[in-house]
């Protein structure tokens, strides 16, 4: 044991001191998160999302201004005019609308559709653009039965009523199937599978490779250390370098990205470790295999990025076709993903992702083995 | 009891005989030169007797223990230099020496102090902290040579550690492996470097297509050829057949012919004017003859028909 823990923490010295490490362990990864998670970003969170919507209020008065605080307190994504090219659809209030329905006319609130936008996004919308005429019709009704004085809207009546605690109240969430993950919270779970399979197999593979090529893996052989003290030694110095890329994933993505990691950090960390040992076995593996420093290097790249494509990490598994999902799953990255989705996105406990945790573990074991079998001096 | 025992060692890669039937013994206190040229199977030998290559026949026993049924005792007991640099670079000396030290099995504290003495013995204190990628040639190899030295192994296999290094690094690698048999430690040497065997080891082997061909002390070796002297003929030896001269090949042994020069050691024990004077009495006209010790170049080349530079 003492052998396994010299010979990873030893391992990891090395990696850390290697030139391109703080690149392709902070700065890559951080700029990756970035870029995806701005581009896959919609407003709110998956669960109760907020669609952007421009209001163009063409009335003075204040019932043009209540309308707009009712669809602001409907949780509407309220967009700046100045914004107006990335809402999914205006609403115009007209410029009489206070003026008729003082004079107890019925005046009507425009619903535009935007080219290009999506039918779910105008859903929302429309529900809850009809919550807050509903509210307001409410109001004015409260308003114009007002014992006191019936039939009279002022706004400050109508401000009295509107602060007044609302008898009922009704919460929703998002209901059906599970939401697609987007944003920052795509991109992190996304990146961290990712980059741990990227670095783990190419800093793995490209190591052993290396030192058998300098003879330091002959040397380990001769000294009085078991192959599989070894091998295990190796994926241990692996784990802790992931370990390290977990940690800077983690810390950046609550702290600067503002992600909620959800209730269950530890199994967030249980499945990322269960998967380091996965991709640092993988790294062993392909040194093993592979006598060339600089072959191992391609191969992992084009094998990393292809397994985070196929696994969900690059884009949504949901949007493609059903063939990509069940390919996704002869995967790693795919079942990691899946797992972390689900304890991340969704607020699952432990138990919620046992079937992805058996599976990673699965990979691991077998990668364990094929690593200490193919490994040779 | 030998330190260690190698018996009838075989390897072969295919159809190619790496290793064919070595037998050698090392003593405490004493430094084997295994003598080869390059690919003779020096190489191969001591893969087998580290374990890093599983011989296809014989054994090997280290302090009179059969590897094969202890590998981890035997290694215990061994210290194994490979020939390549086999250190990481990006670490210091000490650095790399404690690592070592600490997978050779020493505590932490034990290794510590045992990299302080070794960068002492091996005058490199004075840049332990600095990384290895920033030493000379010679430093890199005495770094190299210590990480084998921690856990003060009883017996050490060192594959020709000086090999390109200047001659300064060399002389001191090899003083410090003079005082390494000095305090009574057992060391295998494969070299091809006929200096080094000669002045450095007590016996030597003469390794080459995998087969052992002799071995002795130098003294023992050289009496091979027929005493203490060779006698070097330089003439014009193109279509002559010494062979055929009559009772040539009664009295003398040839030891390498080419068309300019002739080597040969007398038979037997003979006066060594009277061996000049049949010489010279030759049906050759002979420009000049020099008479010298033999080396071990000349007991190379006797029992291989080549030189060992070759």
């Amino acid at each position: 044991m003492k052998r396994i823990l010299d010979i990873g923490h030893t391992d990891l010295r090395l990696f850390l001191k290697h030139p391109s490490a703080f690149i392709w362990l902070f700065l890559v990864p951080f700029g990756f998160m970035y870029i995806m998670g701005a581009a896959n970003s919609g407003p709110g969170d998956p669960y109760n999302r907020k669609p952007p919507v421009l209001i163009e209020n063409a009335d003075t008065n204040f019932l043009g201004r209540m309308l707009l605080s009712e669809l602001s307190a409907q949780n509407m994504g309220l967009l700046d005019p100045t914004n107006r090219e990335s809402a999914a659809r205006v609403i115009q209030i007209p410029a009489d609308f206070s003026e008729n329905i003082l004079a107890l006319k019925q005046s009507k609130v425009k619903f535009r559709k935007r080219d290009g936008s999506a039918e779910s996004d105008a859903a929302l919308i429309q529900i809850r653009l009809v919550r807050a005429l509903v509210a307001m019709n409410s109001h004015l009704l409260e308003a114009g039965t007002d014992t006191n004085s019936p039939g009279i809207f002022t706004e400050s009546k109508l401000h009295a009523i509107l602060a007044e605690t609302n008898p009922v109240s009704l919460h929703t969430r998002f209901a059906g199937r599970k939401p697609v993950p987007s944003g920052f919270y795509f991109s992190l779970p996304g990146n961290l599978v990712m980059f741990l399979m990227m670095n783990l197999l190419i800093f793995g593979g490209s190591t052993v490779a290396a030192e058998r090529r300098n003879g330091v893996i002959r040397r380990l052989m001769v000294m009085p250390v078991r192959r599989g003290e070894i091998v295990a030694g190796k994926i241990y110095g692996l784990m802790l370098l992931g370990a390290v890329q977990i940690v800077f994933f983690l810390t950046v993505g609550k702290f600067i990205f503002h992600v909620s990691l959800g209730a269950n950090l530890p199994a967030v960390a249980l499945v990322l470790l269960v998967f380091a040992w996965v991709a640092g076995s993988f790294g062993v593996l392909v040194g093993s295999i592979i006598a060339a420093p600089d072959r191992v290097s391609g191969l992992c790249v084009m094998a990393s990025l292809l397994m985070a494509a196929i696994g969900g990490c690059w884009w949504p598994l949901e949007i493609g076709p059903p063939l990509m999902k069940t390919l996704s799953l002869c995967l790693p990255t795919g079942w990691a993903l899946q797992a972390l989705h689900q304890l991340i996105s969704f607020g699952a406990d432990l138990s919620a992702v046992a079937v992805p945790l058996a599976v990673l573990v699965g990979f691991g074991l077998a990668a364990n083995a094929l690593a200490a079998r193919f490994f040779k001096s | 009891m030998s330190l260690l025992k190698v018996d009838r060692l075989s390897k072969s890669f295919g159809a190619s005989r790496a290793v064919d039937g070595v037998s050698l013994e090392v003593q405490p206190g004493e430094i084997y030169g295994l003598l080869g040229p390059n690919g003779a199977g020096k190489t191969t030998s001591i893969s087998m007797i580290s374990g890093l290559l599983q011989p296809d026949a014989g054994e090997v026993l280290v302090a009179g223990h059969s590897f094969a049924a202890d590998p981890q005792k035997a290694k215990r007991i061994m210290g194994v230099v490979p020939q390549e640099l086999a250190i990481y670079e990006e670490l210091s000396g000490r650095e790399n020496l404690e690592f070592w030290g600490r997978i050779a099995g020493l505590s932490r504290n034990d290794a510590r102090e045992r990299t302080r003495e070794l960068l002492a013995a091996l005058t490199l204190t004075d840049r332990g902290n600095d990384p290895v990628k920033t030493y000379s040639g010679g430093m890199k190899r005495r770094i190299n040579l210590g990480c084998a030295l921690l856990h003060r192994p009883q017996l050490i296999l060192l594959d020709e550690p000086t090999v390109g290094i200047d001659p300064q690094a060399r002389q001191n690698i090899l003083e410090f492996i003079g005082q390494l048999r000095a305090t009574g430690t057992g060391i295998l040497y494969t070299t091809h470097y006929l200096e080094e065997a000669e002045n450095l080891c007590q016996r030597i082997g003469i390794i080459d297509h995998g087969r052992l061909l002799a071995e002795g002390t130098l003294p023992e070796l050289q009496e091979r050829l027929g005493g203490d002297r060779v006698f070097v003929m330089e003439a014009n030896f193109e279509n002559t057949a010494p062979d055929a001269w009559p009772g040539f090949r009664e009295r003398f042994r040839i030891i390498q012919k080419s068309d300019r020069q002739l080597v040969v050691s007398a038979i037997g024990t003979r006066d060594p004017s009277d061996c000049l004077r049949e010489l010279l009495s030759l049906p050759v006209r002979v420009e000049n003859v020099t008479l010298k010790r033999p080396s071990l170049n000349d007991v190379f080349l006797q029992l291989t028909g080549r030189e060992l530079r070759e």
